[in-house]
């Protein structure tokens, strides 16, 4: 009995493909498709409210913003071609003395490609170095930059943020490429007016880079920088990547140089200028379900060790503050080792559903902050639940941090 | 010193009938890939329906620019995200194995694995153009006639391709091809394991670029044929693409008017 079942399953089974390659062509068949034309803007606005609970007493403030996020790309002439993005966001929360409604200028310039390897750019422009995920020591042109900060995810923080004002060169060849940039002092302060262009931020003082590509084999091709400016000793900077197989990508981003501790530079105490190193390592895992899964390693050897932070968690309140204010306006860590996890899944159980989780833990204190969102969109309109934990002891890194619970909502709308 | 050469002549006369006979995988798979792919560099808009259940659930719209490698002969190709809206100008550069994900927005290059997917059921290596006599081994399976796109009876070889590169998307392929013309009529791509992972049609063929190629494949998933996606080729266009384009550096430089 059992073998004639068989025998009719495998007899019925070319003829049900048969039967479901026709349907699909059928469908196929009553397909219309209207070619879509590339545009040059890229504007969407959003609206969130959240509610946070502040460390301790637990008490619930709210919140709302209403953003608008533009991004303008155009080649007016050959050769030529102007760059524009700008986002204001308008903000009104309980507990906050005035309400920040802050615009950021992100980029604004224009680009002049006089042959196809040979290109200048002018303007603020967001120079972005760096292949690792959640910490970026080569990304030079970070500190400062931050004005509006909506979400914590790594992606939000590297595109709302402000680029820096400089003159830009880049030559190109085959497999490789050298740019040189310089970043002149414009202003001495930042600023808090609403639409400031905020150069004060970006550039307060001269900055340089030069970058040089150069692929050496199939799979290698490393990028060299070398960064400097007023102030400050050169650095060198290293980012690589390599396959480990078909699923799994694995990223090496590594910047040294001779400069102060971050203590020394943010508490103004004596110069312990010696050489020090920073560091991201990861990998990035993909399962066959599409869910990207990344784990990475941090050291900031600018930071302060556990015994220097522990030091610094049990000393004056007014020198963790302002210890702690530094280091988040350059974007960095305040301590040595830390790690970072990350986890995407596009289309999670329904289509269109992506789930981001993203972990970062302190290594020096144990504290963590956890941050977890779930996206569903449509063509044009987004919504998105986000909820942020903050777990540590007093004073820890994350533990700190103003609020321990914080949930948002998010809708978007692509014009 | 005669009878060698007797016998020599006879071997050469015996192999160049099989010959004959046997058609050629590796060349029919060859003419196969000029149908697809033009000779020379050049762009092609790509449209994709997804359908789950017979219900449309997504639809992307692509620029493609390719070219071919002077050495590999396989292509390296730029991928320009068109639509939906929130992709927009987003970049995807493939070059073998070589991919890279570029974000204007956020000026973040990130480098993708072959089984990261960004089109949904379609892989990476679906949507641009593939020699695939360059990447794998032909033989001849068998003549047999199968429906073809348009549901007729075509009489075709059935080649089974084994990959020869590890920078491919499937380790094994089988293809149908015309008999007449070489033309692709179908194909099966399958895991390493012999799971079947699609079904694919070629079909709407129509002259581009001087000759006449599909400009439609209906991919069936293998193992829910409900999930099928509709890819669409139109606006081609011989286009000059520069070597200094294919590289991760000149990602966020990418704008072709």
């Amino acid at each position: 009995m059992r073998a004639l079942v068989l025998l009719l399953a495998a007899a019925t089974a070319p003829a049900l493909a048969v039967d479901e390659d026709a349907a699909a062509l059928l469908l196929a068949d009553k397909t219309s498709t209207t070619a879509e034309q590339s545009s040059d803007w890229r504007v969407y606005a959003e609206t969130a409210v959240r509610e946070s609970r502040r460390q301790g007493a637990g008490i619930a403030l709210h919140g709302a913003r209403v953003s608008i996020d533009a991004r303008f790309d155009k080649t007016f002439a050959p050769g030529w071609r102007a760059v524009f993005a700008d986002r204001l966001d308008l903000n009104r929360m309980d507990g906050v003395p005035g309400n920040r409604d802050i615009n950021t200028l992100k980029e604004a310039y224009l680009s002049w490609q006089a042959e196809p390897d040979s290109i200048v750019d002018l303007g603020r422009i967001n120079a972005r170095n760096g292949v690792a995920f959640g910490y970026n020591p080569t990304d030079y042109f970070r500190a400062g930059a931050l004005r509006s900060v909506v979400s914590l995810d790594p992606a939000s923080l590297r595109e709302n943020r402000l680029g820096s004002a400089m003159l830009r060169g880049q030559a190109l060849w085959n497999g490789g490429s050298l740019t040189a940039l310089y970043s002149p002092r414009l202003a001495d302060q930042s600023s808090d007016s609403v639409f400031s262009p905020d150069l004060g931020a970006t550039n307060q003082r001269a900055r340089w880079q030069l970058g040089l590509s150069e692929k050496l084999s199939a799979a290698l091709s490393p990028q060299w920088l070398l960064s400097g400016g007023a102030g400050q000793s050169p650095q060198l900077g290293l980012n690589l990547t390599a396959l480990a197989n078909a699923a799994t990508v694995a990223y090496f981003e590594w910047s040294g140089g001779r400069a102060a501790s971050l203590a020394a530079q943010a508490l103004k105490s004596p110069g312990d200028a010696a050489f020090r190193s920073r560091l991201s390592a990861g990998l990035t895992y993909t399962t066959p379900n599409n869910v990207s899964l990344t784990v990475e390693y941090q050291y900031n050897g600018a930071g302060l060790d556990q015994a220097g932070w522990n030091a610094l968690r049990r000393g004056p309140a007014a020198a963790y503050a302002q210890y702690r204010g530094f280091v988040a306006n350059i974007q960095d860590s305040p301590t040595r080792h830390n790690v970072f996890l990350y986890a995407v899944w596009q289309d999670a159980l329904v289509k269109h559903l992506d789930l981001t989780a993203m972990v970062r833990y302190d290594a020096a204190d144990h504290s963590r902050l956890q941050w977890l969102e779930a996206r569903y969109h449509w063509t044009r309109v987004d919504i998105a639940l986000q909820t942020q934990l903050n777990t540590g002891q007093s004073g820890s890194n994350y533990g700190a941090l103003p609020d321990r619970r914080v949930w948002q909502a998010v809708l978007r709308y692509f014009f | 010193m005669k009878f060698k050469r007797l016998i020599a002549a006879t071997l050469l006369i015996a192999s160049a009938g099989a010959a004959g006979a046997a058609p050629n995988a590796q060349a029919i798979l060859a003419a196969s890939d000029a149908i697809r792919n033009p000779g020379k560099p050049f762009a092609l808009s790509v449209t994709l329906v997804e359908y789950r259940n017979a219900k449309q659930t997504d639809g992307n719209t692509l620029t493609v620019y390719s070219k071919a490698d002077a050495n590999s002969g396989q292509f390296r190709s730029l991928i320009r995200f068109v639509a939906p809206a929130r992709d927009a100008n987003k970049l995807m550069l493939k070059n073998g194995n070589d991919l890279w994900f570029f974000d204007p927005s956020s000026k973040a290059s990130i480098r993708l694995s072959p089984q990261q997917r960004l089109l949904g059921q379609a892989a990476n290596g679906d949507v641009v153009t593939v020699n695939l006599a360059k990447d794998y081994q032909a033989q001849v399976a068998a003549e047999e006639s199968v429906l073809d796109g348009d549901r007729q009876n075509r009489r075709c070889y059935k080649l089974a391709l084994a990959a020869v590169s590890a920078d491919v998307t499937y380790h094994r392929i089988e293809m149908w091809l015309d008999a007449s013309n070489s033309r692709p009529v179908k194909a099966r791509f399958y895991t390493e394991s012999g799971q079947l992972l699609k079904t694919a049609y070629y079909r709407r063929y129509q002259p581009q670029l001087g000759v006449e190629r599909p400009t439609e494949t209906v991919i069936i998933d293998g193992l829910d044929p409900n999930w099928v996606t509709v890819m669409r080729y139109g606006n081609y266009a011989w286009r000059e693409v520069p070597e200094v384009w294919l590289q991760r550096d000149y990602l966020p430089r990418f704008k072709p008017e």
